[in-house]
This record gives structure tokens, C-alpha cells and sequence, in this order.
């Protein structure tokens, strides 16, 4: 059985039709990368997978249960989907480690002492040093931010990843930090689900391209399959605008 | 004996200590109203938000209500009106309750616009962590969404501790009303006057440039 499925998803937002049927499956520890145009619902693909955006038709069916079900304690499900932001969204009033521990303490109730352990951790893990644990968002370049924005989804424990185009904000320096942690994290075998533009990180690190364009799913294979021969004239086009 | 309009130093150090127990009284008065009045601010200013069919409109009608009728009346309604409707309250609890309901319907206005200074993103995370909304709104979003009001809120508090001396009105011994009483008692009215005003300043300056230092402190590092 997939980690995740998707049946026939639309989302509307008024008159503004944004997915028309999306269907897809991920299984457990694949990496799935979704490319596009921008506008294409790619975002709002992510954020129908989390119920931030409550889909207008459709399944999202994350181990079996199904999420669009009432009487579904998403507070819960959402614990095991981590989405990292392309903005960070870091939390502006708190520390690197506040940001960190704050949903471990009132979300799981883990003690304080605890959650500082696993925030420490984590930010280790993506490549931050205990001395950045007491910086506020506002002294942290755009790369160190985002990659506490990893570790404060990553410090929850979930089973599947979503990064909605998290390198975009960045300078360009400091993209390659940022990959190099989700590199990292995909070969440890997590399942994720990467909006992207970097096509190299597409090409090395995905198990599978998806190329999402007018709120559907035009094409998807193999990396190599995609890159090199697309069959679809949209995905042709727009991969010769980005490559 | 001095004339009315004239400025007598002596009855000026004599009445220093009945205008400084008014002061204190106007400040327990207004300090009480801006703490009532950010509860009940705070709740209707995020009723004003939520989606909700009948929450809004509640909060918009007590906002709008207050706004459009003035202080002085809702004084006197409160504490004149109400008896006719079988409440009776002493003068101190009428006059805090007009207080804290006048300052909450500005404050839930500020409480508004704080939380929409506040980025959509941050609520975005929270709830992707698995906060329910009202922790994301304990947590995350008031905190960032007070720091930016502080200014805001510190106005609200001077104002409100100049319209407390509408509570004059129903025999509250605050400032202003210790004013006139010793006017009444003296015929020198220049110099009560001069002394209230000097204590309301005593209270509000100092207000005014912590509001200035706050101001300056959120230009200092705006969030992203
Ligand atoms: N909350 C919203 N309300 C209204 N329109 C929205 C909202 N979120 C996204 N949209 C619109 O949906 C379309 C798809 O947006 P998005 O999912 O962000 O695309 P992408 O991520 O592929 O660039 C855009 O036209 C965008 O303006
Ligand atoms: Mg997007």
C-alpha cells in the first residue's frame, strides 16, 4: 500500500479553478519532484496534502485513512506531515530552538528539557551549531533560517515531506546547504514531495518528476525519461525555458 | 483671598496631596479599564476574524455601537441606565465597566489590525505542526501581532487615562473631580486647574515616550 494517494483532487478557490483532478501515489521513501510553471497549483497541491487547504472535491489518502473524511482529527495527521515553506515562515518571535521546541512542547507535550534535546539535535543534523540555537530568525541568513525551518518540521518525526520550492528566496549561495540537507534526508529514506525549480537536484535525488501545469498532471516518469525525452509539447516547452 | 483667575502658590502646595490621591485614583481607574478593556478587546478583536457566520457580526455591531455614541453617555448609562433595568452598581464598578467596554471596542480594532499585520505564513506553520487554531493564535500569532500594537496600546492607555476624567460625572473622586471640588471650596480655579493638568501630564508623558521607544523598536527589526 502507497504512504500517500491522491484521487481526483479540485480545489476552487471562488471562481478561480486551481486543481482539476489530480491523482497520484507516493510510496514509502520515494522522492517524488513536481515541476511547473508557476500558477500551475503546485502549492496548493502541497497544501491540500496537509488540509491547510481543504479540498473542494477529491481523496487524500495518507495510510490508509482518508483525510477529506469528517471526524478526522487533523491537529493529528498534520504531526505526521512535515511542509517546509518557500517564505520559511519561522516563527519571528521566537529563538531557532523556540521554533523548534514550542509545537514538540504543545503539540506532543514533550518536557521542556526534552524538546531542547531533540531541537539541538535537529539543528545539528541540518548543519547548525548549538551557538545558533539562541538567534532569532531576523540574524540568520536565509539559508540558516530555512534550514531551521527543516529541523522544526523534521524534530516532529514525520513520515512524509513536503518542500514547497524552499531554495527559491534564497541567494544563490546558499541554495546548495539547503539541497545538500534534503539530500541527506532522502537518502536516510524519507518519503518526500519537493516543488522545485533546481533540476539538478531533480535529476540526481528523484525517484520521479511530475510535471504539473493548469491545475493537472501533464506528464511524470523517470527523471531521465522527463529531461531528456518528454513526451508531452507543454513539459518540452517549458523545460527548454528553464534548462 | 485670591480672585478666581489668579495663580495662588500657597493653596497650590497646600492641595499637591489631595491632587496626588485623585491621580492615583485615576490611574487605578484607567489601569483597571485598559487591563478589562484588552480581555474583552482581545476577544472580540479575534471575533472580528474567525470564520464564523454570526462571530463577526456580534463583534462588528459592539465595535460599531461604541464607537458611534460617546463616552459620557455610556457612562451615564451605565450607571444611571442600568438601575432602571434592576442593576445596580456602585459608582467604582459602573465606571470601570463603562471604562473597559469604551476601551474594548478601540482595543479589539487594534487587536484587528495587529493580527492581520501578521503574515499568513505564520499561521500556515503553526497548523502544519499540528497546533489546533487557537494555539497557533496563543502561540504564534498574538504574540507578534501585541509587539506590533504596543504603540498602539500604549495610545489606547493615554487616552484613556484623559477620558476617565468623564467619570467626574458619577462622583468618582478621580482627578479632575478633586479639581473642581477644591474650585468649589476655594473660588480660585486657576490654581486646582494648573495642578490637574500638571499630573495628567506627570501620567501621560512618560507613557508618551515609552510609546516613542516601542515605535522605534519595532522599526528597528521588522520581521520578514
Ligand atoms: N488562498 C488563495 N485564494 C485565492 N487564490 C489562490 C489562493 N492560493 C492560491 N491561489 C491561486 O491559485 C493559483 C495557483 O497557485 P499556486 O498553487 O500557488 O501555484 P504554484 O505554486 O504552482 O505557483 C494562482 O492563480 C493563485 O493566485
Ligand atoms: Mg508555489
Amino acid at each position: 500500500m502507497s504512504l500517500l494517494k491522491i484521487v481526483n483532487l479540485h480545489k476552487r478557490f471562488g471562481d478561480l479553478y486551481v486543481l482539476r483532478g489530480v491523482n497520484m501515489e507516493v510510496e514509502k521513501g520515494e522522492v517524488v519532484v513536481i515541476i511547473g510553471p508557476s500558477g500551475g497549483g503546485k502549492s496548493t497541491l502541497l497544501k491540500c496534502i496537509n488540509m491547510l487547504e481543504p479540498p473542494t472535491e477529491g481523496k487524500i489518502i495518507l495510510d490508509g485513512i482518508d483525510l477529506t473524511a469528517k471526524g478526522v482529527d487533523l491537529n493529528k495527521i498534520r504531526q505526521r506531515i512535515g511542509i517546509v515553506f518557500q517564505q520559511f515562515n519561522l516563527f519571528s518571535h521566537l529563538t531557532a530552538l523556540e521554533n523548534i521546541t514550542l509545537p514538540l512542547r504543545i503539540v506532543k507535550k514533550i518536557p521542556k528539557e526534552e524538546a531542547e534535546k531533540i531541537a539541538i539535535k535537529y539543528l545539528k543534523k541540518v548543519g547548525l551549531e548549538e551557538e545558533f540555537a539562541s538567534y532569532y530568525p531576523h540574524q540568520l541568513s536565509g539559508g540558516q533560517q530555512q534550514r531551521v525551518a527543516i529541523a522544526r518540521a523534521l524534530a516532529m518525526n514525520p513520515e512524509l515531506m513536503l518542500f514547497d520550492e524552499v531554495t527559491s528566496a534564497l541567494d544563490p549561495e546558499r541554495v546548495k546547504e539547503v539541497l545538500n540537507v534534503m539530500e541527506e534526508l532522502a537518502r536516510e529514506g524519507m518519503t518526500m514531495i519537493v516543488v522545485t525549480h533546481e533540476m539538478g537536484f531533480a535529476r540526481e535525488v528523484g525517484d520521479r518528476v511530475i510535471f504539473m501545469d493548469g491545475g493537472v498532471i501533464v506528464e511524470e516518469g523517470k527523471p531521465e525519461e522527463i529531461f531528456t525525452s518528454p513526451k508531452h509539447p507543454r513539459t518540452r516547452q517549458f523545460l527548454s525555458m528553464i534548462l | 483671598m485670591a480672585g478666581i483667575g489668579q495663580f495662588d502658590f500657597n493653596l497650590f502646595i497646600k492641595i499637591l496631596p489631595d491632587l496626588a490621591r485623585g491621580a492615583i485614583v485615576t490611574l487605578k481607574f484607567s489601569s483597571l479599564s485598559i487591563i478589562f478593556g484588552l480581555i474583552i478587546g482581545t476577544i472580540f478583536g479575534v471575533c472580528r476574524i474567525v470564520k464564523n457566520l454570526i462571530l463577526p457580526k456580534i463583534a462588528t455591531a459592539y465595535v460599531e455601537l461604541i464607537r458611534g455614541t460617546p463616552l459620557l453617555v455610556q457612562i451615564m448609562i451605565v450607571y444611571y441606565g442600568l438601575p432602571a433595568a434592576g442593576i445596580n452598581l456602585p459608582p467604582e464598578v459602573a465606571g470601570v465597566l463603562a471604562l473597559s467596554i469604551n476601551s474594548g471596542a478601540y482595543i479589539a480594532e487594534i487587536i484587528r489590525a495587529g493580527i492581520q499585520s501578521v503574515p499568513k505564513g505564520q499561521m500556515d506553520a503553526a497548523r502544519s505542526l499540528g497546533m489546533t487554531y487557537f494555539q497557533a493564535m496563543r502561540y504564534v500569532v498574538l504574540p507578534q501581532a501585541f509587539r506590533n500594537i504596543l504603540p498602539a496600546l500604549g495610545n489606547e492607555f493615554i487616552a484613556l487615562i484623559k477620558d476617565s476624567s468623564l467619570l467626574s460625572v458619577i462622583a468618582i473622586a478621580e482627578l479632575t473631580r478633586t479639581g473642581m471640588q477644591i474650585y468649589a471650596v476655594t473660588f480660585n480655579a486657576w490654581t486646582p486647574l494648573l495642578g490637574v493638568a500638571m499630573f495628567y501630564l506627570m501620567m501621560t508623558l512618560p507613557l508618551s515616550k515609552l510609546v516613542d521607544h516601542f515605535q522605534r523598536r519595532i522599526g528597528g527589526h521588522e520581521s520578514p
